[in-house]
């Protein structure tokens, strides 16, 4: 193996990519563009959800419940009927997500001390959004007066790590992981592939260029870019998103840039394989992107999934990083608590590239 | 004596079932140039490939600078120079940082780098334009880079995949002034061609057709196999001569060479063609690697008489283009071009790749409209009436427009169909089409299937079934063996003597002499445009080939630019 050859391949691919500035642009953008998309659009927090009051008791105790409802930034009123088949219909139709019904009664029963049920009913189409209506609804009823409508036990839940549960602190980490897992394999698999497009790669097989020197010539300069969507997607997400760190910034950056080597070693094993720039992108989009979104822990959990899912999520790099991302920024992990995710990444990589070597034909057939 | 650089022995390669390349045995000594030369499928990609090791060989045994290629491929790949077909370096790296690429993957010592690129940088004259990008260099310069990038490591051995491919004249001479100096140090060159008078520039030839050996030997040897088949007829009425030659069985194809010379390769050596009265000399003469390559081929030219052009009756000027120009962006690909084909007439366009030869034809196709000027064909504006014009032309792209999924037949009905062809009178058209194309339209494989000579046929005869007055033809005879491209060339004359008027592009300079009229071509601009006859005669010349024309005419193109 020698340093000179490794590097003037390098510089070559450095100076292809610069003189390409679509490219360069895409690169470094398109991550940005998806992690402003998914940071504002994708939020599982409810607010102003449209609530129905069905009022027949009409004392002060029962407008104190309403008020009590209404002041929070959780529900705002739609409409407030004396007839539950009103109600029923707007929920029917979607106008309302939950109803709220106030029996005749319910003041005098509650100044006598007795169990005064009201009925709270909560559109279910969405399951998780109507999960935390339901859960807003009980809290408030049980902060009712004093404690008026209170339970025989009382539990004291505390949520540790993101305590006002904002989806955004938990979001945009678990993008970082996603994010670096689309874009940097792309960029890599295209590269190799283009030159098998163009018949450049012909002067290559010509050469005494050894396969892992054309491995790692063509991985330095993917990753070096890598590097810099890594870095532009942190600082988006510290610096404009605010998203608290509870961990050390000096870990996670040491660790994504192992995670980028992980990923852009992947788009280098697929441009291995294909022949030309469509096959790449198409196999690459299936191989990383789809997954990642779904099989990653990144928006749905893989304790929750069926077993055989939960293998399979196993294979693809992108849930260890979302691990990793997520202990170190919400939870405030160090290496003592992830170190089991980053010695996957690592033996990963390894098995990547050592892949990539032995595959590479060096032929044209 | 020194170990040969190349040992083949039934050297082969199969692809899937089909064997692509077969029983090829030669040795290479230190410093032969040995020149592989065959149509396109012959397999001469496939040989070079195994050669340079970056193809594994699945018949026989190959050794090259002493290595065995399937074993110690790497070392084979590491110490040859091998350039491939089309354009092998990096568009987006200059001249400078292409060599010092090549240089740095390839081991060259720094000290030795410097001289090395000066000299080989001087010789094909690029040292002024080390810092332009290679992809904005004109094609023969492309060329002529990827050959010093080949050579900045000296190597023993140098492969060369068709380097003169679509490159103008003049480049393609600095091209082997570059390879003759190459040579001279000693080192061993094989190059591939399609060229059959390029293999006259090497010490040994090989000649390929369908992936099999047809001959090998010094070319002396071999055109002394082609001894006595070659005769050289002057008449005063060579179009009378050449009626009779068609005549014959034994003639397999002729060419004119003058105004009053028609050269014929015979099928046997026996005897002279018997013509009659209507030569004033009949002698044999020495025979060219073209003759070789006919005469060896013979045993599969069909022994049918060939099909007699007649004189067009009608002299209506079916094309007409004034001051045509087509720019792209900054880019001119067709610049200020007037020309004129009349009904029966055959225009040829020559000139090298990039010349403007294709946009030409597809801006009179109307396909593309003119940025400025204008062009009219069969009667309508090619700019505002394009529907009409289509429906009156013929059009045979460069790689034959078929769809290759169906069959021979069902192509012909397509665009029979698309073209309005009754449904009573398709196969009476059809037939017809076929005929007059010289396609048997017996193959019902499909069209995949069929040898590029076979599918040249059957889009000829698809362009033809709406009987256009004026046909249109990109390229049609790239990479044909010369017997099957004499063929297409006599049913383009007999299309011709009914009447249609005929647009050729083709890069064959020797082609010329089947056309009317030439167009030469460069750089976007019609340098020269008139009968063979006339252009020598403008240039003072007497006794010339087409080559020295269009080089006399690129000088003279250039004198006048540069004077500008």
């Amino acid at each position: 193996m020698k340093i000179a050859r490794i590097l003037a391949f390098s510089r070559k691919e450095v100076l292809e990519i610069v003189r390409d500035p679509i490219t360069v642009w895409i690169a470094l953008f398109m991550p940005l563009v998806i992690l402003f998309l998914f940071g504002y659009a994708l939020s599982f927090d409810v607010e102003n959800a449209p609530l129905i009051i069905v009022d027949h008791d009409k004392s002060a105790a029962s407008r104190a419940l309403s008020d009590q409802f209404l002041n929070t930034p959780y529900f705002r009123l739609v409409d407030a009927p004396q007839d539950e088949r009103v109600a029923e219909h707007a929920l029917m139709q979607g106008k309302a997500r939950a109803v709220l019904s106030i029996p005749p009664g319910f003041g005098r029963r509650l100044k006598q001390g007795e169990a005064a049920p009201v009925e709270f009913l909560v559109d279910g189409t969405y399951a998780s959004t109507a999960a935390i209506v339901s859960a807003y609804g009980r809290a408030i009823m049980y902060a009712y007066p004093n404690g008026s409508l209170q339970l025989p036990v009382q539990p004291e839940v505390r949520v540790w790590y993101n305590p006002q549960l904002r989806s955004r602190d938990f979001i945009v980490p678990g993008l970082f992981a996603v994010i670096l897992m689309a874009f940097p394999p792309l960029l890599t698999a295209l590269a190799v592939s283009r030159e098998k497009e163009l018949g450049t790669i012909a002067q290559i097989y010509a050469s005494p260029l050894t396969k892992p020197e054309f491995i790692i010539g063509k991985l330095l300069p993917y990753a070096g870019i890598a590097a810099l969507q890594l870095a532009m997607v942190l600082a988006a997400g510290f610096l404009w998103f605010k998203v608290p760190m509870h961990g050390s910034l000096a870990l996670l950056t040491v660790l994504g840039l192992l995670y980028v080597l992980c990923t852009v070693s992947i788009g280098l094993l697929i441009s291995t394989l294909v022949r030309t720039q469509v096959a790449a992108m198409l196999v690459t989009l299936i191989v990383t992107l789809m997954p990642s979104f779904l099989f990653s822990g990144f928006i749905y959990p893989i304790f929750t999934m069926p077993p055989f899912f939960q293998a399979y999520s196993a294979k693809i790099p992108t849930m260890y990083f979302v691990n990793i991302s997520r202990g170190i920024v919400m939870r405030g992990a160090g290496l003592a608590e992830v170190w089991v995710n980053v010695a996957v990444l690592v033996v990963y990589t390894a098995v990547v590239l050592i892949l990539a070597t032995l595959l590479l034909k060096k032929r044209i057939a | 004596m020194a170990p040969p650089v190349i040992e083949a022995d039934g050297l082969g390669r199969r692809f899937g079932g089909r064997t692509v390349l077969q029983d090829v045995s030669f040795q290479l000594q230190p410093g032969e140039v040995f020149g592989v030369v065959g149509p396109d499928g012959a397999g001469k990609t496939t040989l070079l490939q195994m050669l340079a090791a970056i193809l594994r060989p699945s018949l026989g045994s190959c050794r090259v600078l002493g290595e065995d290629v399937r074993r110690n491929a790497e070392r084979v790949q590491a110490r040859v120079g091998y350039m491939s077909q089309g354009f092998s370096l990096y568009d987006r790296l200059t001249v400078a940082e292409n060599i010092a690429f090549a240089a740095a993957i390839r081991d060259v010592p720094k000290a030795a780098f410097a001289a090395r690129k000066a000299k080989l940088l001087a010789m094909a004259g690029l040292e002024r334009f080390q810092d332009r990008r290679e992809g904005q260099l004109s094609g023969g310069m492309r060329k002529k880079l990827a050959l010093c990038a080949n050579l900045i490591h000296e190597p023993p051995l140098l492969i060369l995949d068709e380097p003169s491919l679509g490159v103008d004249p003049l480049s393609r001479r600095e091209l082997w002034r570059i390879l003759d100096a190459a040579r001279a140090e000693g080192r061993s060159i094989v190059f591939a061609t399609s060229y059959m008078d390029e293999a006259d520039a090497s010490d040994r030839v090989l000649l390929l057709r369908d992936g099999r050996p047809l001959a090998l030997g010094a070319p002396s040897e071999l055109r002394e196999t082609a001894r006595g088949h070659v005769y050289s007829v002057r008449s005063s009425t060579p179009e009378v001569a050449e009626a009779a030659l068609a005549k014959l069985p034994d003639v397999l194809s002729f060419q004119r060479r003058s105004a009053d010379e028609v050269r014929v390769q015979l099928r046997s050596a026996d005897a002279p063609p018997d013509i009659g009265l209507h030569c004033r000399e009949l002698k044999p003469v020495e025979p060219t690697m073209e003759d070789v390559f006919t005469v060896a081929s013979a045993d599969d030219a069909p022994r049918a008489a060939l099909p007699a052009p007649e004189r067009s009756a009608s002299h209506e000027v079916l094309v007409g283009a004034e001051r045509v120009t087509r720019r792209f962006g900054d880019f001119v690909a067709v610049d200020d071009v007037s020309v004129q084909v009349k009904a029966g007439e055959v225009l040829g366009l020559l000139g090298p790749n990039g010349a403007g030869k294709t946009t030409l034809i597809r801006i009179l196709c109307g396909l593309l409209a003119p940025s400025t000027g204008q062009a009219r064909v069969a009667g309508f504006d090619v700019a505002r009436q394009s529907e009409e014009v289509r429906a009156s032309i013929g059009y045979v792209s460069q790689k034959f427009s078929l769809f290759t999924d169906l069959t021979a037949q069902e192509n012909l009905t397509f665009f029979a169909r698309s073209y309005g062809v009754p449904s009573r009178e398709m196969k009476a058209r059809i037939a017809w089409a076929c005929e007059r194309a010289g396609f048997a339209a017996t193959d019902a494989g499909l069209v995949r299937d069929l040898s590029s000579a076979v599918r040249q046929r059957l889009a000829l005869a698809c362009a033809i079934v709406h009987r256009p007055k004026v046909l249109f033809l990109d390229e049609p005879t790239s990479g044909v063996d010369p017997l099957s491209r004499f063929r297409f060339w006599r049913l383009i004359s007999a299309l011709a003597g009914e009447g249609v008027a005929v647009i050729v592009s083709t890069h064959y300079l020797e082609e010329a002499t089947y056309c009317d009229q030439l167009g030469l071509m460069m750089d976007g601009r019609m340098i020269a445009l008139g009968t063979l006859q006339a252009l020598k005669t403008e240039l003072g010349l007497k006794e010339a080939r087409v080559e020295d024309v269009f080089l006399g005419f690129i000088a003279r193109a250039r004198g006048q630019a540069a004077a500008a």
